[in-house]
């Protein structure tokens, strides 16, 4: 069966996205070792904090250089990520029946990305910007920094953890195990969607796409 | 075993900075490249306490009445009951011995540095590479670093012995509380009327309690030291909510998993 395709995420996005969620991963586990205090035996001698500190580097690098690369597009995220309306309510409403049971009538059509996908942009940049301030704190500030301020970046730095491991959780879910998300796995492997799954994932963008004003890729 | 103290009397310092010496040298803090010391304008050196400077003595000028009052102070792990470091320790590296007061492991300790910010008394201290976060954390063992156990061999802690006006004794905790006290009262009757011992009650009793001639603050002590309620929220509130909001998390997503896959198989 011939079937038409369409690109959602180009190839320096896919490799963005990828390059970020490995350096995320690798912070969130060599962060776990200290969480666990049975996993803590990995952590003596500094070593998972030498890894940390790399994947780190590089969590802060790829967005930078995102916004160096693609300025329009990190800005159409932002201005997405940051834009709620009455739409991502009906969606929020009606998103548990579908996650569920696959009842689509209430969901209103979706932009590029849908309501759950721009709450993910949205605690990604919030909770980012947390993780890089407090681990900057913690970084540069050990020795100088009043006692207080690092106690409450540990807190702040551990509140952004919990927060973002879970959606992680679901982001790999969404993105892999979900019955119905069967092709958001291929927009990020190999860039290109079914035009039936565009449509019915996001209809609204898949109209400007198919309009020819194409937004690109965020 | 009894719990161990050493009470440390202001009144009787001479300020002659053999206890930090002695604890240097016990310890083995005075072997390779020494410490960098400046002229600050006091007696008291080095600046502050450090990896291999377990122990200082502080040195406070207090203004009253016209006249210059030099204080001395004792700078070093109080190993306080509710020790707000054995609570924050992610794997139980600092931990409280047979002797109440708290010793660590070296070999397991992860260099996180909880425990630097979260000391109400600002002790333990930790050799860190800024660049890599390579780290350790130095304090006080109470001179029960394995190896050089004095206390398990039924010594006095290097400070202890080495004291030349005995400012510093060692003992069971009951004991020195009794003497502290009765030093107290008669500081009292020769008119000190603000004289103190510090540590009975604080963080449920130190094991390094001070006999003072006056209130604490004035020796830069502080007054009610607590353990700091965000330092210990990660352990009390922070672990347990991560845990029970990851594992919901999971839990939910397996359910929707099998639901969801049950739903999709019905629609074919």
């Amino acid at each position: 069966m011939s079937h038409q395709e369409v690109e959602k995420y180009r190839r320096p996005v896919r490799i963005i996205h990828w390059i970020h969620t490995g350096a995320f991963v690798i912070l969130f586990l060599t962060g776990l070792v200290l969480f666990i205090p049975g996993l803590a035996f990995l952590a003596e001698d500094s070593w998972t904090r030498l890894i940390h500190r790399i994947a780190a580097a590089i969590f802060v690098i790829i967005p930078v250089l995102y916004l160096i690369i693609n300025p329009a597009a990190v800005g159409r995220g932002l201005k997405q990520a940051f834009t709620w309306g009455a739409e991502d309510l009906g969606w929020l409403k009606a998103a548990p029946r579908y996650y569920f049971l696959g009842d689509e009538k209430d969901m209103p059509p979706q932009g590029s990305m849908n309501s759950g996908q721009k709450m993910w942009w949205f605690i990604t940049v919030v909770f980012g910007f947390l993780f890089i301030i407090s681990g900057l704190i913690m970084w540069f500030g050990k020795t100088e920094a009043p006692l207080a301020l690092l106690r409450w970046m540990v807190f702040v730095h551990d509140v952004a953890f919990i927060v973002t491991g879970a959606m992680l959780f679901l982001h790999i879910y969404l993105g892999v195990f979900h019955p119905k998300m069967t092709e958001a796995w291929k927009s990020m492997a190999s860039g290109k969607i079914s035009v039936e799954y565009a449509k019915m994932h996001h209809g609204k963008w898949y109209e400007e796409v198919a309009k020819g004003q194409e937004e690109k890729t965020q | 075993m009894a719990e161990k103290a050493i009470l440390y009397d202001a009144t009787k310092c001479t300020a002659c900075r053999g206890c930090q010496a002695a604890c240097k040298q016990w310890n083995m803090n005075d072997e390779g490249a020494g410490e960098k010391t400046a002229v600050t304008g006091s007696y008291e050196n080095p600046a502050d306490l450090s990896p291999k400077t377990w122990l200082k003595m502080r040195f406070t000028e207090v203004e009253s009445g016209g006249k210059v009052r030099w204080l001395f102070t004792r700078q070093a792990c109080m190993h306080c009951t509710d020790a707000a470091c054995v609570k924050v320790c992610p794997n139980g590296t600092l931990y409280h011995n047979e002797y109440g007061t708290v010793s660590f492991n070296k070999d397991t300790c992860t260099g996180c540095g909880y425990c630097l910010d979260a000391c109400p008394f600002n002790v333990p201290r930790s050799t860190r590479n800024l660049l890599t976060g390579i780290a350790k954390m130095d304090k006080c063992t109470f001179c029960t670093s394995q190896g050089l156990d004095r206390i398990a061999e039924g010594y006095e802690p290097a400070c202890v012995k080495t004291c030349p006006p005995k400012a510093l004794i060692y003992g069971d905790r009951t004991t020195l509380l009794a003497t502290g006290k009765l030093r107290v009262q008669a500081l009292q009757t020769k008119g000190l009327k603000n004289a103190n011992l510090y540590g009975e009650n604080e963080l449920g009793g130190l094991h390094v309690m001070y006999v003072l001639d006056d209130s604490p603050a004035v020796y830069g002590l502080p007054v009610s030291p607590k353990v700091p309620g965000e330092s210990i929220a990660w352990k009390d509130v922070i672990q347990p909510v991560g845990w029970a909001v990851g594992g919901l998390t999971i839990v939910g997503l397996g359910l929707n998993y099998l639901v969801a896959r049950a739903n999709a198989k019905k629609e074919g």
